[in-house]
């Protein structure tokens, strides 16, 4: 497999042994960087032989556990098969392989003024293959959706080591049953991802930031609300609470409002004409909403600094304590004022820092809880307080991850989130792709 | 295990990955052991004895060319550069400086008389010098030899010391505007000397009197990159006690002005010596950025297509990537090209290229091209690391691309002034600068 393509020795496997979670850890026994679907086939087939357990992995930004080789075994990274091998710009796809960095697909596809909008806020290191697995998502969801709407075939390998091709290329296939969108979402589970055949989009000619600040978080929440249901569809709609805000202040300056109770981030996208009224009418829904301050970004500079602030979001929390529940919570739209308010009650009532931040335009909230898990007692209250905002978003009609998945970090809930009998399905499928239960063994449920 | 501030920095990291976008080595290799990331995790793990401090942990320490991309990208700014170096350094605590090792950092670097004692012999080896800037043809790679291939630029005849007097005064007719003080560094001083007079030359002509201060020594980064934090510390000293009287020091070189700026740093709080580096450190400026902060206009030259590569301690450590493009643009009959990826590095990384050769051709394998694609015929950089790597890199991929210091471009082709002997503080002047090229 190439200059240095089997890694064995302690500091390299260490170096796999976790994710982009704080909470986990677990040393592989071998990781291997194939760089053809034959050379994962050879691998899955000595894994199978020797029923040795596969954890797939592409920059292990995920935020599940899902990468973390928690039952050792082999990592296949996929992190050196990143060609991007067919863009057809007539008909809107492209062919890559899975090992490509999603920021690095999007400039190749700018050139040609097209536009994968799935934006998982690691774009800048995630994989394709990753984003698939994890069925990941960002800002974008609101108008764009997710990695889910765009799969449209994909090639993968079964732990047999079978090459199996599934899906075709066109928007609109009902041949049986549509197991491309079994696999995305998958979390590595049950085969090796290792090419992708994704629908495009005509890059949006024109882009407008818009800023609103409030006093409160509950009233941005109010403010999605509202600009929605007058009949506007941002691309983005980002929420920052006033910690968030001063945090990223710290490190960056980029002259966000200190003293907001939230900001909301609105982008809107599309033909010029049309960008202009949706700007107004952001605008105005937020003024009426009861924004203090609400303008559209001066430039494109301006608007640039907003977004790579929001992006310094999640790791500004991630930096300042020693173990951060980021939790991926999403409810229906009309909920989000409800859910933020619960949230901040749990926080009060728990005594701790719940950190807000997150895609209000589609639901997805990441509160987020400061703790330390070498602190019993608080670590304590920061799992009791988790669990209130589970029941919460799932009693308000929403899940308990929105685009995270569920791994490791979740799998203790997912009784609360699923009948047992929808679980049961899980394992049949599971058990269809994987009989010898060596793909990615020990997430997404507990053993029975 | 006592706790190391610069080491506890690691904890900040929230594993997010950002790194791993901007890390020259990843992005051949992709393994995280040899990216921020992964390495920051290990120094942790090593520090609690989780993992061995083998030799392996050595080897992936070592693979980091410490430019700097990763913190700048970092959203927590972790200093995952000064991190690896607290790491080595506490390698050496446990286990020790190489003789070898030690000889080069705490004998030669650190005391500049013996080094010029014996590059001043080496220059009697035939091919190992240059005169007037035009290599010997015969045994020209004779050196490499030494380098896992990479061509070294030949010891200058003779060094720079010996070419400029003490005080270098402006022009007849050019009125005086101040006095700075040059800090040449080891490569101006011994291997382009000739870049070190031209540095000097231009300033002269910008209307400043140039001092050459006799005995400073290396700037100690290298020494300090290692993890020899003590013995980089001790030439440090030295470089301030002599630098001290100075309003403005200038360097042409991007590694020695990331040393000499960061000398406040590389002091602890309790360290009497904190506030003098500190004071030093704020007297320092790169040549382009000094020429553009005083308004320095060039002359013009015959149409040429220059591209300009961003030294990684010129761009990442000192935040300096405007002064020099702005310098280029000014010119007249410079037709300004930028590259792709031209912050990229060029894979040098000191020490780096000769532990891993490989790798280091990777990465300049990848500059050659974006070079190649410009067209340009003059790549200009500020950095004489860079500019042995750039050379190295046009030799073994026969571009027909001119690689120049800024000052090169600048100051056109004047010709060396004459060996004086110094005048003290009398000063003399040099000849007025001639059209550039």
């Amino acid at each position: 497999m190439g200059d240095k393509g089997l890694l064995t020795a302690p500091v390299d496997l260490a170096a796999y042994s976790f994710d982009g979670t704080t909470n986990w850890q677990s040393l592989p026994e071998a990781v291997v960087f194939p760089i053809t679907t034959g050379q994962v086939s050879e691998i899955l087939k000595l894994a199978t032989a020797q029923q040795i357990p596969v954890t797939p992995r592409g920059a292990g930004s995920n935020l599940s556990g899902g990468s973390v080789p928690i039952s050792g075994g082999i990592v296949i990274c996929t992190t050196r098969m990143n060609k991007i091998l067919k863009i057809d710009a007539d008909s809107f796809t492209v062919t890559t392989e899975v090992g490509v960095i999603l920021n690095d697909l999007n400039r190749e596809l700018a050139q040609q003024n097209l536009f994968f909008p799935p934006d998982p806020q690691s774009f800048y290191v995630a994989t394709i293959g990753g984003c698939v697995s994890e069925n990941a998502g960002g800002p974008y969801a609101v108008k764009y959706g997710v990695f889910k709407h765009y799969l449209l075939g994909l090639t993968a390998v079964l732990p047999s080591g079978t090459i199996i091709k599934l899906g075709g290329n066109t928007v609109k296939n009902v041949t049986g049953y549509d197991l491309p969108q079994i696999l995305c979402g998958s979390e590595g589970t049950l085969a090796v991802i290792t090419q992708v055949t994704l629908r495009l989009l005509p890059l949006p000619p024109a882009h407008q930031t818009v800023i609103a600040v409030f006093d409160k978080v509950v009233t941005s929440g109010q403010a999605v609300h509202r600009v929605l249901t007058a009949g506007i569809l941002p691309a983005k709609i980002e929420l920052m609470d006033n910690w968030v805000i001063r945090r990223i202040e710290e490190t960056s300056h980029l002259g966000l409002p200190l003293e907001a109770g939230s900001i909301l981030l609105f982008e809107l996208d599309g033909m010029p004409a049309a960008v202009k009224m949706e700007t107004e009418g952001v605008i105005n829904g937020c003024q009426q909403a009861g924004a203090i301050e609400v303008r559209a970004a001066r430039d494109a500079n301006e608007a640039g600094n907003f977004w790579t602030g929001r992006r310094a979001g999640f790791s500004a929390i991630y930096g300042t304590s020693p173990t951060v529940f980021a939790e991926d919570i999403t409810v229906p739209i009309s909920r989000i004022a409800d859910l933020i308010s619960k949230v901040q009650d749990i926080a009060k009532n728990y005594n701790l820092t719940i950190v807000i931040i997150g895609h209000a335009g589609d639901g997805n909230l990441h509160p987020s809880i400061l703790t330390d898990k070498n602190n019993a007692e608080h670590y304590a209250r920061a799992e009791r307080a988790v669990n209130e905002i589970f029941i919460a978003a799932l009693e308000y009609g929403g899940a308990i991850s929105g685009e995270h998945g569920i791994g490791l970090e979740k799998k203790r809930f997912m009784k609360q989130a699923m009948q047992p009998e929808a679980i049961d399905l899980l394992r049949g499928i599971k058990k269809v792709f994987d009989p010898d239960g060596i793909m990615n063994p020990g997430k997404i449920w507990e053993d029975k | 295990m006592s706790r190391n501030p610069a080491i506890d920095n690691a904890d900040q990291c929230m594993k997010c990955g950002f790194c791993m976008y901007n890390c020259p080595i990843y992005k051949v290799d992709h393994i995280e052991s040899h990216v921020a990331r992964g390495r920051n995790l290990l120094i942790r793990l090593a520090g609690d004895k989780s993992i061995p401090s083998d030799n392996d942990y050595t080897e992936r320490l070592s693979y980091c060319l410490l430019c700097g991309r990763c913190e700048a990208i970092c959203p927590a700014k972790v200093p995952s550069p000064d991190i690896n170096i607290a790491a080595r350094t506490r390698l050496i605590g446990e286990k020790g400086l190489s003789l070898p090792k030690r000889a080069v950092y705490r004998g030669i670097l650190k005391n500049r008389k013996l080094m010029a004692n014996l590059l001043g012999v080496a220059v009697w080896v035939p091919g190992v010098s240059t005169k007037d800037g035009k290599p010997l043809r015969h045994m020209a790679d004779f050196t490499s030899i030494f380098s896992k291939g990479l061509s070294l630029p030949r010891l200058s005849h003779p060094f720079l010391s010996s070419r400029l007097p003490a005080k270098t005064l402006p022009p007849r007719g050019v009125k005086t505007k101040g006095q700075v003080a040059i800090f040449p560094g080891c490569a101006f001083e011994f291997f382009f000397a000739d870049i070190g007079e031209g540095i000097v030359s231009v300033l002269a002509n910008a209307g400043y009197e140039v001092v050459y201060v006799r005995d400073l020594t290396c700037c100690g980064l290298a020494v300090r990159s290692a993890g020899d934090i003590k013995t980089a510390q001790l030439m440090a000293q030295h470089n301030i006690e002599k630098l001290a009287i100075f309003d403005h020091i200038i360097t042409g070189c991007a590694t020695c002005g990331t040393a000499l700026k960061d000398y406040g740093k590389w002091f602890s709080e309790n360290d009497t010596w904190q506030s003098r580096a500190q004071a030093l450190s704020a007297k320092v400026s790169d040549f382009s950025e000094f020429l553009v902060k005083e308004g320095f206009t060039s002359n013009a030259v015959q149409p040429v297509t220059v591209t300009y590569h961003d030294p990684c301690h010129m761009k990442w450590h000192q935040g300096i990537s405007n002064q020099p493009r702005e310098i280029l643009r000014s010119i007249k009959g410079v037709k300004y090209v930028e590259m792709e990826g031209a912050d990229d590095c060029c894979g040098l990384g000191g020490a780096f290229t000769l532990a891993h050769r490989d790798m280091s051709l990777a990465i300049q394998d990848k500059k050659m091209q974006n070079i190649k694609n410009t067209g340009a015929q003059i790549v200009v950089t500020s950095c004489p690391g860079c500019l042995i790597q750039l050379k190295d890199g046009v030799r073994r991929n026969n571009l027909q691309v001119k690689v120049m210091h800024i000052s090169e471009l600048i100051r056109g082709q004047i010709k060396p002034p004459q060996k004086r002997r110094s005048t003290g503080d009398k000063g003399e002047r040099l000849p007025p600068l001639k059209p550039s090229l």
